[in-house]
């Protein structure tokens, strides 16, 4: 099968590769400043390569070019009663290419999983030029090494996905959304218990903060939200379970996508993550210095993951430490570990200002490895250097 | 740069594994080797030169940095149940690790547990047992295959429908490269960040290196559990209830078919279920999940099989029904092992919509070919398993089932499918992945094999065919030439 829009993409990497410069791949454009600080010099811009491809509702899998926006997807799954369950962080005008080259998720990837347990195959152009067809369109396949995963979160340095096939799921007979105030430390412990125990597992379960909250008009209090899907009954019975928490509201479904635009087009922006048991003490750190910052934080307490965001005004004011891709000082201190947080903390900056980025906590043998693997698909440098720190 | 597979291994190499891992943990001797010249599909066998079986995690290390000292290849193996072909040592060191069985740690708290590569799927289970949890995937073979050869072949089974494959569930992995390092991959205790090494680690098929630990997440036991069998009289009737629940949104944690041949074997057998003996094909169906809304679902599906001719459903909540139901799905191919000498078990996905039509097409290939194929399949997933009981020592009946299965693995390509969907490529599909992949996405996959694996020891041979390999590094070298100019 032929792809004539691939096979033009990969025309321009070698001709980048030719005259050694550098490429930026840009989808819609929202999140130039995501990643580290990248030195390329000319943009390849994938928006305009947009489209459905293929789309078999009975198969719940669609493919679509990379430059699809995410808006675009839920209007053509949702006509058929399906959905594409991932919610990153940004507008609905996002592409699915820059979705799965960063893996961005939101607060269903406790239900759901991440960008890498969605897509099923993708086409990508390899810096040396060569277009490759990972994975396949169905659901389940193990046909040869997994290059899929591998360009998955890769922040297209290995390679330009051009196209993805990714799967559908039915979207739920009845859907939900409650609101919990979350007030003291005793009603925070018991909904952390909630949600790890609960019988009725919610689709996601986001702990917001108090900014956060009033930013979304629930309030000015730390707050649960929850979202609930499933047959009637199920539905039902989850209500009636997080009536456990205290007082629940329901609340417009809206309030998540307002929870995923919420964050500031510059700004600094990191993910705390440890063990699912050591959530809630990372919460208590992590979330009142993003405030103290002057911005919020929200944690998905299942997978034991916080998100903190400072708006670019305040992250400048206060990087007067100036290192961990300009992280507000006491952030930059608990990342580098100077400052306490919980131990066995995770810290990945997603976004900064600065050019001093943290370094993975990888041994010396994964960081050879990945450089050998970068090496292997991008032999000269040229696909968005520096964005990703391996 | 293949390294050529020496005849044999030195005295001298096998002297040093001896004092490694003790002298009665060497075998070279031709009588000691056969049972390690096949795996779960006897179509193929090959002798190793050696089989070497460390005990511990520093005797692993040691052996696989022996081996990497004199250059030697060697294919790594846990029980050796796959059904490729994958883990069978072509005069080269076999590199046994089902010894290495310890459960390290399970952390009930965090729905985790880190196990060593030999510990058997359902003892891990078992172990998770007394926490409410379970290790989710579940290869037929669970009482016996173990979890560093489930992440080697990347391993499904029936409830991946709803939980998904060892992909899914892996957190992180301690690995020995061929080279003898070792590397840390994933993050046991939060996110992961860089390549996403572990996911392109997992279903390498021990082409990437030897797992020494592995940790799992565990899932939670459903509180409620309903196996319904459903029995239709003809395989098309069947094959339109699959479509018409996968298209009703409600997520089955299994959905499995069985044909007409499948379940006479089956019924037959020490493994008899209670199938109907005259039905066409059997549906067999487990919803699980919490109590409240189960059996809406239930009803729902119900009403769908009815809809598409089921001539019965019968619904099973009590354990004892429900594994009564089960055993003969997870034991059918030991079943059919009993009417025929060989048996050869295909692996191919196909889009669901296609089920249908794929499956007519599988019936009048083995017509044609005057073989008797039967089918008993993840059909959830659209993850077909055609299977030929025959005798291999009839070479014309052998030929005439290796041609029925080529046209097999035609139809699904052709039908938008794929060649494997959780056995692996092993030996056995090798032959396919010219027809599947391009030769720059097989030249991508040998260069992501050279960056685990630049002297091709672990494995040698398997999952990409040796001459793509050689094609994409003659490409690359001519092209490295030219741009130096």
């Amino acid at each position: 099968m032929s792809d004539t829009r691939s096979e033009s993409v990969a025309a321009r990497v070698r001709e980048a590769r030719e005259t050694r410069t550098a490429l930026r791949i840009i989808g819609a454009g929202q999140w130039l400043h995501a990643g580290a600080p990248c030195t390329a010099e000319r943009a390849l811009g994938l928006r305009d390569d947009g489209g459905v491809v293929a789309y078999e509702p009975g198969d719940l899998v669609l493919t679509v070019r990379a430059g699809t926006s995410l808006a675009e997807i839920d209007r053509v799954t949702r006509a058929e009663g399906q959905w594409l369950a991932l919610d990153p962080h940004g507008t609905n005008d996002g592409t699915i290419g820059a979705t799965i080259a960063t893996a961005s998720a939101g607060p269903l990837a406790s239900a759901f999983g991440t960008p890498r347990d969605h897509v099923l195959g993708c086409t990508v152009v390899t810096g040396a030029g060569d277009v490759v067809q990972a994975g396949g369109r169905v659901v389940k396949n193990v046909a040869g090494f997994d290059l899929v995963r591998l360009v998955t979160g890769a922040w297209g340095t290995l390679g330009i996905i051009t196209e993805v096939t990714v799967r559908l799921r039915a979207v739920p007979q009845r859907e939900l959304t409650l609101v919990a105030a979350i007030s003291t430390d005793g009603e925070l412990e018991a909904a952390w218990r909630w949600v790890r125990a609960s019988e009725v597992a919610p689709m996601a379960a986001e702990l917001v903060s108090p900014r956060l909250a009033t930013r979304l008009g629930m309030g000015a209090t730390q707050a649960l939200v929850l979202r609930f899907g499933g047959n009637a009954a199920l539905v039902d019975a989850g209500v009636r379970s997080a009536a456990t928490l205290g007082r629940c509201t329901d609340v417009d479904m809206r309030v998540w996508s307002g929870l995923r635009a919420s964050e500031p087009a510059d700004g600094f922006v990191a993910r705390a993550s440890c063990l699912p048991s050591e959530v809630v003490p990372l919460w208590r750190a992590v979330a009142s210095e993003a405030e103290r910052a002057g911005g919020f934080a929200h944690a998905t307490l299942g997978r034991g993951v916080v998100r903190c965001v400072v708006p670019l005004d305040e992250a400048t004011t206060n990087a007067s430490n100036g290192a961990a891709g300009e992280a507000p000082a006491r952030f930059a201190g608990m990342i580098r570990g100077t400052i306490d947080a919980p131990p066995r903390t995770t810290w990945i900056v997603e976004r900064g200002v600065g050019r001093d980025w943290p370094t993975p906590p990888h041994d010396a043998a994964r960081r050879a490895l990945s450089a050998r693997v970068r090496a292997a698909f991008d032999p000269d440098d040229i696909l968005n250097p520096g964005i990703l720190i391996t | 740069m293949s390294a050529p597979a020496p005849s044999s291994v030195s005295s001298e190499l096998a002297a040093r594994l001896a004092t490694i891992v003790g002298e009665a943990r060497v075998l070279a001797r031709a009588g000691e080797l056969r049972s390690y010249e096949s795996d779960g599909l006897p179509g193929y066998q090959l002798r190793p030169a050696l089989a070497v079986f460390p005990g511990t995690r520093e005797e692993t290390i040691d052996v696989v940095r022996a081996l990497a000292d004199s250059g030697t290849p060697f294919v790594a193996r846990g029980a050796g149940t796959g059904l490729s072909g994958g883990s069978l040592a072509d005069g080269t060191v076999l590199l046994g690790l089902h010894r290495l069985r310890r459960i390290i740690s399970i952390d009930g708290d965090n729905q985790r547990a880190v196990v060593e590569p030999g510990v058997v799927n359902a003892s891990l289970t078992r172990a998770a047992a007394p926490f409410g949890l379970h290790y989710a995937p579940d290869p037929s073979s669970q009482t016996a295959c173990t979890i560093g050869g489930n992440v080697a072949e990347n391993a499904g089974g029936p409830h991946c429908l709803k939980y998904g494959v060892t992909l899914n569930h892996i957190l992180a992995l301690t690995v020995l490269l061929p080279s003898g390092e070792i590397v840390a991959l994933g993050n046991g205790a939060g996110e992961d960040e860089g390549y996403d090494l572990l996911g392109a680690f997992i279903g390498s098929e021990g082409c990437f290196g030897v797992v020494l630990d592995v940790t799992v997440h565990l899932a939670r036991n459903p509180s409620a559990v309903r196996t319904l069998l459903a029995d239709f009289t003809s395989v098309n009737a069947a094959a339109h209830a699959v479509s018409a629940i996968i298209a009703s949104g409600i997520v089955a944690a299994a959905l499995e078919m069985m044909d007409a041949p499948s379940i006479q074997a089956v019924e037959a057998s020490i493994y008899a279920a209670g199938y109907p003996m005259d039905a066409a094909a059997i549906l067999l169906i487990e919803l699980d999940g919490a109590t409240a809304g189960i059996d809406d679902d239930v009803a729902q599906v119900v009403a769908a099989c009815r809809a598409e001719g089921a001539r019965e459903v019968r619904v099973a909540t009590d354990p004892a029904d429900r594994a009564r139901l089960w055993q003969g799905r997870k034991k059918a191919f030991g079943a059919m092992g009993r009417i025929s000498s060989h048996l050869v078990v295909q692996d191919a996905v196909v889009p669901r919509t296609r089920l249908p039509e794929v499956l007519a097409q599988i019936q009048q290939i083995g017509e044609r070919h005057g073989v008797r194929v039967c089918n008993v399949f993840h059909a959830g997933d659209g993850n077909i398993h055609p299977n030929i009981g025959y005798n291999a020592s009839d070479a014309g009946e052998s030929a005439r089932v290796h041609a029925a299965m080529s046209e097999i693995m035609a139809a699904c390509i052709a039908a938008g499918g794929t060649i494997t969907g959780e056995h692996g490529v092993g030996l056995d599909k090798l032959a396919y992945m010219d027809a599947l992949f391009t030769p720059a996405t097989l030249g991508a996959m040998c260069a992501l094999r050279d960056v685990f694996d630049p002297m091709h020891r672990a494995n040698p041979g398997k999952v990409v065919p040796v001459h793509s390999c050689r094609e994409w590094h003659g490409a690359a070298s001519s092209r490295a030439a030219r741009e130096s100019r």
